[in-house]
């Protein structure tokens, strides 16, 4: 404990330095920006801000993208509430009490709530990275290529499990990732795959464009036209203030929602979406009025807004202590300290604890900056939706080009990010969920690489799976959770999502 | 004729998405064919893809088959389709123009066509906003944060 302690400090030592304090507030300020622009979630604004981040030292550039990160899932939460359009995914849930609540003239004290409980939960979330991190970094030491493809394959199914939609549709997204993941030079044989003769694909499909492409430009193909610029609500800062009975409603489904959230963070997929859902769903069932969900109860913004910052943090400890990217965002964000030549891992927190704990302390720093920056601020915010979309959206399609462009100076990215910008567009319009093209993308290279290491090691014997514990309990687990999720497609019994009431929400 | 018209109209969503992801593992594992799988105590670089080739063509399947409950195919609406590949095509130009013509003048021939065609705006709006986020977004991200951004024969 006070070893945690004294890492801590050295972590505040490094957040407190002026221009990591600056480039915090800077990552705090644009992800809120971000988060409010309809087609420009958390993935496509730190994907555009990666090229930004290259003359930047590795520990500033986390700690920017970080509070793009997070400041992007507080952003979501306002035009979700005055607008009832979710800025990102992760706020569809509070759309629907939240804009409730500003008809019924009770916007400020739904702002206040969100940003208080988002507060809450990415304190307990960077409380739960600071304890967990470092003890699940020295575990993983101890794995070896079996350990890490069962851990992969594991995180497969139980992305597949806790997906919102179809487990079929999903685990087909996330092969389809790793196919594209196959794209490239193998690093074993050396040779060339898939490349159809463009000489850039020898390098494999960055997650860059693939995101930027599945995530912004696909959301411009589906919502460019639209000509309305809608009214907006611009509450006072008198007019923040909960009353008591708010605050009594609101503090179990913040604290529910915070420890909900963190867990679900963890494990694989759009955790902070997912997790928004299934605490909306909790605290409907919770509820001794049910009915009041829907017409503008406060625990419906409370709870979803909590789990879905708590959530964006446990994403941060599978990142940093295993190396393995959880959601897209993360696996961008892995694209990015790469860069400076740093591999998260297991080792990250030994070879690197200034980067590590600076990151950790850096985001305590950011929760104070981002509820410093949404309540008083929320006014000058909302200007930015007053913004007609006719305008707003040729520009968001501008940086798209323009950021994808400069990561690496070449146009095959940008023919990569239109394509998958059709393609994605296709899949939404199928109902697919595309968070797991961007994961299987990123998990596929490591994947083949532990499965053929393992399969030398074992002289070609699968059995070594079930030789070594680690392994054979993960591998367990995930078969466990695949059958759970196949259960209810063969004997058509209900699923966990009808019990949160997460399939009424999703379709 | 009219029954073939009837069974193409009786056909879902998932069941044709799932049809589809089918044909595209077929059409993986026709091109994995040039690479070797190797053995399993020695996997070679067609080894994975062919894994993965197998996985999507049995869940493709698996999509189709237990998609006889989703929307049926022709319900889903395109309403945005036409503005979604005007964009898509506006964009091909755009990318194809920025090294030819530079970032500065292709931002802002790519705005001036979907502020003031697409959209109709007035022309001095028009011109502000492609001007003023072409030049701004080059300043911020080429000179203020040394992003090198392409530049035209013209040396802007």
């Amino acid at each position: 404990m006070l070893e945690t302690f004294n890492s801590l400090m050295l972590g505040f030592s490094v957040a407190f330095q002026p221009q990591v304090l600056l480039y915090a507030f800077a990552g705090c300020i644009i992800g809120t920006l971000v988060g409010m622009m309809p087609g420009l979630g958390p993935l496509a604004g730190i994907s555009l801000l990666l090229p930004a981040t290259f003359g930047l030292n590795p520990i500033i550039a986390i700690v920017l993208l970080a509070g793009v990160y997070y400041g992007a899932m507080y952003g979501g939460s306002t035009t979700s509430i005055l607008m009832r359009i979710p800025g990102e995914a992760a706020s569809v849930m509070t759309c629907v009490d939240g804009y409730a609540m500003t008809q019924n003239g009770r916007a400020g004290p739904a702002l206040a709530i969100a940003a208080i409980g988002s507060f809450f939960a990415g304190t307990v979330g960077v409380i739960g990275l600071m304890l967990l991190a470092p003890t699940l970094a020295s575990f993983a030491l101890r794995f070896g290529p079996p350990e890490y493809t069962a851990l992969l394959l594991m995180g497969l199914f139980v992305l597949a499990y806790m997906s919102g939609g179809s487990m079929t549709k999903t685990l087909a997204m996330a092969v389809l990732g790793l196919l594209l993941g196959m794209i490239g030079i193998d690093a074993m044989s050396g040779y060339t795959r898939f490349s159809f003769g463009i000489i850039e694909l020898g390098d494999g499909v960055g997650i860059v464009p693939v995101a930027v492409g599945l995530f912004g430009v696909s959301e411009i193909l589906l919502t460019a036209g639209q000509q309305e610029t809608p009214r907006v609500q611009n509450p006072t800062l008198r007019q923040l203030i909960p009353s008591k009975e708010e605050f009594r409603l609101s503090a179990g489904p913040i604290m529910r929602g915070s420890l909900l959230g963190f867990m679900i963070g963890i494990i694989p997929g759009s955790a902070h979406i997912i997790s928004s859902f299934v605490s909306y769903g909790i605290e409907r069932r919770m509820s001794k009025h049910p009915e009041r969900f829907g017409n503008g109860a406060i625990e419906g913004v409370a709870g979803p807004e909590s789990a879905n910052n708590a959530a964006a943090t446990g994403a941060f400890v599978p990142m940093l202590a295993l190396g393995i990217p959880t959601s897209p965002v993360t696996a961008v964000m892995i694209a990015a300290i790469m860069i400076h030549g740093i591999s998260p891992g297991p080792m990250l927190i030994q070879e690197q604890p200034d980067l590590f704990w600076g990151f950790v302390a850096s985001m305590y720093v950011g929760n104070v900056v981002l509820l410093i920056l949404n309540l008083p601020m929320v006014g000058l915010f909302v200007n930015l939706l007053r913004i007609p979309y006719a305008y707003l959206y040729p520009c968001i399609l501008a940086f798209c080009v323009l950021g994808v462009y400069s990561v690496s100076n070449s146009i095959v990215d940008v023919w990569i990010m239109l394509a998958m910008g059709g393609v994605g567009y296709v899949l939404r319009k199928f109902g697919f969920d595309l968070a797991p093209v961007a994961l299987g993308l990123v998990l596929g290279p490591m994947l083949e690489l532990s499965l053929r290491q393992s399969l030398a090691m074992s002289g070609g014997d699968y059995g070594i799976f079930l030789q070594r514990p680690i392994a054979v309990t993960m591998l367990a687990l995930g078969l466990l959770l695949l059958a759970l999720a196949l259960k209810p497609m063969i004997f058509k019994s209900k699923d966990w999502r009808s019990k949160v009431g997460l399939e009424d929400q999703v379709e | 004729m009219t029954g073939h018209k009837t069974g193409l109209r009786g056909i879902r969503s998932d069941q044709a998405s799932g049809l589809m992801l089918a044909v595209l593992a077929v059409y993986v594992w026709w091109l994995n064919r040039e690479f070797p799988v190797g053995t399993l105590a020695d996997p070679g670089p067609g080894y994975v893809p062919l894994l993965l080739a197998i996985a999507l063509g049995i869940i493709g399947l698996l999509v189709a088959v237990f998609g006889g409950r989703s929307i049926p195919l022709f319900n889903i609406r395109w309403p945005e389709a036409t503005r979604a590949v005007i964009i898509l095509v506006a964009c091909s130009v755009a990318a194809f123009a920025l090294e030819r013509i530079g970032y500065r003048l292709s931002i802002f021939a790519f705005l001036v066509f979907f502020i003031g065609v697409i959209e109709r705006k007035k022309l001095l709006a028009v011109v502000l906003v492609s001007g003023g986020f072409s030049l701004a977004s080059y300043y911020i991200i080429g000179d203020l944060l040394h992003v090198p951004l392409p530049v035209g024969p013209w040396g802007f």
